[in-house]
């Protein structure tokens, strides 16, 4: 294998079907776009045979589903752990009429019960992951865990079908607001925009703000110096040496048992989660402690609430009469649609991703014993169907010679960047006008992919983005590829990155200002800029290459500009 | 008598018979169907105007006439008044063929003994087979066989004015087109007239029918430069929900040889033309009207003095509303729309 590829090792032997080939894939779709968003750093093989599978899958059922006009989801493929996607855009103008009516139909549901559906879809995963979490994976034979196994795979496969049906019908309301708004003097990147949509309270919120109540708590209790002065995991140790340590541990545990499911890194199995590993929610707690008790989420909620109301009212002002009552229920549609946008990633993919990884290292560790592997997460650089071959005898067989083999390769390719497109256009831009945007699909349009920035030469910037959340902002930069590094960044530097996730969003009350390589205007980067006001910029492709830690930097937000000062 | 059948009284007519009668005789006799009260009369069919104007001579010179123009797409004012003399005039100058005449006079001779009216005053209206809101000559209260068929010709010429011949050309249609059917129908002795929408044409509302309603005859109120009385029925009690009464200042009444906009007299302006009990026997008929064709209609009514409610109520005109208005939707079939667009227009 190593000769046929002239010394390059794939990854993707662990996704057969899903590979990417350039010869065979271009033509046939013409142009694949880098989902930077998802895959850097690149994915280990199994979370490539998981999400590689599963996520175009739930795209087009969910394009099915409610009969999208234009698009039938996306085709995926994995080159070395990154993914790239194409767009199945339709063409026949009377198959676009016939689903046009359908869609139609399908979508009134949800604009008048978004959160009715939502709750409905959210009981039915949480039913699916009790299911999971329900077996004692060290009591349980090996048949139980290879059905285990099966089960994590449908399981994966519901939450990515019912991921997008919330996310075709929010995204799609967002963009329309932010185009609807425009007819009545509104840019999306205005303040008076905005703020029509901060302040719903959802889970991440929740979490948030019981989290800012452990860090009250935790001052309270005279630890605040305990906090400040350790690392993260030695914060659990020393808490073990007072009564009030003990008691907020206690408290803390409790919490996690509930809110735990949290994976630190969103598109992976290979970090841990809140539950596993404790420290990872420690550090969150460490910055709203850096805060100061006097942080209070609850005012800056409330004055968000009531700058919302005002914000709305000014609008509907503006709007003649019989406009009112529909641009209202848009209004709210589109507030509901940015809090699913949030709170979707804990129900969908960080809990998911969660129980996955248990399963994978219970898995892993019955392996072990058996030494078919070396390690529990060895698991990570197999595949299913690998698995499934060896677990119910895994005695008489070794796959360290797989497994070793991708985690090397893995390592070395993990941070190395990839193309952003491979196509048969001329350039990027002519692949997004004719092989992505008619797909009208707003997710990869506008969140996956992005809008492509524009250079202004006039500007004299050195590198160009895309405006996330509007402003300006100078400072220290502070580069950080995974959340593991999080910790390192202190309050006032400006954040650099290939991209954010919901386990980063405290961070956006830390920093001044927000980098991101990848990501358009309804990314997650993008919207929590807006919800914490922090200058951002998405989309800049070269932040994370060109910009190293320490260096002074000008952010112009607005202007999709960066300055490197020094 | 008549080998072939040449005149059609409204009762004899139907929807079928759009392209032989034109489209307000056809609809005439579709009213008449369905059993509303619609003033007597017949129709002439387009077939009485193509012999017409064949066995005269006129078509002939016609179609020479405008030989002589092969490019009439920029053409200007000018141009369009110099053809509309010289086509009218062809048609004009000619006699009425004598068995046209006869036949007609036969029918009017029969309105007026089944209306027990001497010389019974009528209304002689163009009846095209596409609706042109309008664009035709209508000529009211006319009295006598020999100024019926004088206005039969004028209607038939109306085809041919400036403005008639602009709208064909500008539309790509041949400039001989529109050849007119004409409606010739009793005058009702009017008191007050006017229009019943099933649908609000300003909100779109479907649960309310609209009436609108002036003194004397239907054009003081079709023409909507007056301030009129307005009713608003509920179509699901039948109950009035609102009424105003407008200033009425003026009106279209009978002249002796025609209708004309006259003044209305100053202690009628500001008293309600139609009674409440009138405004709800409208709303009744039109409600049954818009369950029948399964569409919401405008209609156009009149109340004729001479007569008791209920008897008293007669209908001239319905046509599918055009809701020139926009439906009113929910809000949230409104944002469907939106999206689906939305996503057509990447």
């Amino acid at each position: 294998m190593k000769e046929e590829t002239k010394g390059e090792v794939k990854l993707w032997d662990a996704v057969p079907g899903y590979d990417f080939n350039e010869k065979i894939d271009v033509p046939e779709m013409r142009s694949y776009f880098h989902d930077g968003v998802h895959s850097v750093p690149r994915l280990t093989p199994m979370y490539s045979w998981f999400y590689g599978r599963a996520n175009p899958v739930g795209s087009q059922y969910a394009s099915e589903t409610l009969s999208i006009p234009t698009c039938k989801g996306w085709s995926q493929k994995i080159k070395d752990g990154s993914t790239y996607v194409a767009m199945h855009i339709i063409q026949d103008k009377e198959e676009i009429d016939r689903r046009t009516a359908k869609f139609k139909e399908a979508l009134i549901p949800w604009v008048e019960d978004f959160d009715g559906l939502w709750e409905g879809y959210k009981k039915e995963l949480l039913g699916l992951y009790d299911n999971l979490k329900s077996l004692d994976l060290e009591k349980a034979t090996n048949i139980d865990l290879l059905h285990h196994l099966w089960d994590m795979i449908s399981t994966y496969r519901r939450m990515w079908e019912i991921h997008f049906l919330g996310m075709y019908t929010s995204m799609s309301a967002l963009a329309l607001i932010e185009e609807q708004v425009a007819s009545f003097g509104l840019t999306s990147e205005s303040p008076e925009f905005q703020n029509m949509f901060r302040g719903f309270d959802n889970k991440v919120f929740q979490v948030d703000k019981q989290m800012s109540e452990f860090a009250k708590a935790a001052v309270k209790s005279g630890l605040s110096d305990l906090f400040k002065d350790n690392k993260p995991e030695d914060v659990l140790s020393k808490l073990e040496e007072s009564d009030a340590g003990r008691k907020w541990k206690k408290d803390f545990h409790e919490f996690l048992q509930e809110e735990g499911w949290r994976m630190v890194r969103m598109m992976d199995f290979n970090e841990p989660y809140w539950l596993e590993e404790p420290s990872a929610a420690i550090s969150v707690i460490q910055t709203f402690v850096g805060k100061g008790a006097d942080f209070d989420l609850d005012k800056v909620r409330s004055e968000l609430i009531k700058g919302r109301e005002k914000a709305i009212a000014e609008l509907l002002q503006k709007v003649p009469g019989e406009e009112r009552e529909w641009l209202r229920a848009l209004i709210n549609l589109g507030g509901k649609a940015g809090s699913y946008s949030e709170e979707h990633d804990l129900y969908c993919e960080l809990y998911s991703h969660a129980l996955i990884r248990r399963g994978l290292l219970g898995i892993g560790r019955r392996l072990v014993q058996a030494g078919t592997i070396d390690r529990p997460d060895d698991t990570l650089f197999l595949n299913p169907d690998e698995i499934e071959q060896v677990m119910l005898a895994p005695e008489f067989h070794k796959l360290q010679y797989i497994a070793n083999r991708r985690r090397a390769d893995w390592e070395q390719l993990r941070f190395k960047e990839t193309p952003p497109v491979f196509t048969e256009r001329a350039d990027m831009n002519e692949a997004v006008g004719k092989d992505l945007l008619p797909s009208g699909d707003v997710i990869i349009i506008k969140l996956v992919v992005g809008e492509m920035p524009k250079a202004k030469p006039e500007l004299k910037a050195d590198i160009y983005g895309v405006c996330g959340a509007p402003g300006v902002a100078e400072g220290t930069a502070r580069v950080i590829f995974t959340y593991e590094q999080l910790h390192e960044v202190q309050p006032g530097e400006i954040l650099v990155c290939p991209g954010t996730n919901p386990a980063w969003t405290p961070i956006f009350g830390v920093v001044k200002g927000v980098v991101a390589d990848r990501g358009g205007t309804l990314s997650h980067t993008a919207i929590v800029g807006r919800e914490y006001q922090v200058p951002t910029i998405v989309n800049c492709f070269e932040g994370t290459e060109k910009i190293k830690t320490g260096m002074k930097i000008r952010v112009d937000a607005t202007q999709g500009a960066i300055y490197i000062l020094d | 008598m008549h080998s072939e059948k040449l005149i059609y009284w409204f009762d004899e007519l139907g929807r079928e018979h759009n392209g032989i009668v034109g489209k307000k005789c056809a609809n005439l006799g579709e009213m008449v169907r369905m059993g509303l009260a619609v003033p007597p009369g017949f129709a002439i069919p387009i077939d009485m105007y193509r012999k017409f104007i064949k066995e005269t001579g006129a078509k002939d010179e016609m179609s020479s006439y405008i030989k002589e123009f092969d490019e009439t797409k920029d053409a200007g004012i000018q141009f369009f008044n110099e053809m509309s003399e010289n086509l009218r005039g062809a048609i004009e100058k000619k006699e009425m063929l004598p068995s046209t005449r006869e036949c007609i006079t036969a029918y009017y001779t029969e309105l007026c003994n089944k209306t027990g009216t001497e010389n019974v005053a009528v209304s002689v209206r163009s009846a095209g087979t596409e609706s042109r809101p309008g664009m035709f000559e209508t000529y009211l209260n006319v009295s006598g066989i020999e100024e019926i068929l004088v206005k039969i010709k004028k209607v038939w010429t109306s085809a041919f004015t400036p403005r008639a011949i602009a709208f064909r050309v500008n539309k790509g249609l041949a400039i001989l087109e529109d050849e007119l059917g004409v409606a010739v129908q009793k005058m009702l002795n009017a008191r007050a007239s006017g229009i019943a929408f099933t649908v609000n044409p300003v909100d779109g509302d479907a649960s309310k029918i609209t009436i609108e309603a002036n003194w004397g005859l239907g054009e003081g109120v079709v023409s909507g430069e007056v301030s009129v009385d307005t009713f608003q029925v509920d179509k699901n009690t039948l109950e009035l929900a609102s009424k105003h009464t407008g200033n009425k200042r003026r009106g279209v009444f009978y002249t002796e040889t025609g209708a004309d906009w006259a003044d209305v007299p100053a202690k009628k302006r500001r008293i309600p033309c139609i009674r409440d009990e009138e405004a709800v026997e409208i709303a009744r008929v039109a409600k049954s009207v818009e369950e029948t064709l399964e569409a919401p209609q405008d209609m156009e009514w009149a109340i004729d003095q001479d007569i008791d409610f209920p008897g008293n109520i007669f209908w001239l005109q319905t046509r599918p509303a055009k809701v020139a208005v926009k439906k009113v939707e929910s809000a949230s079939n409104h944002i469907a729309d939106l999206l689906a667009k939305k996503f057509r227009g990447f």
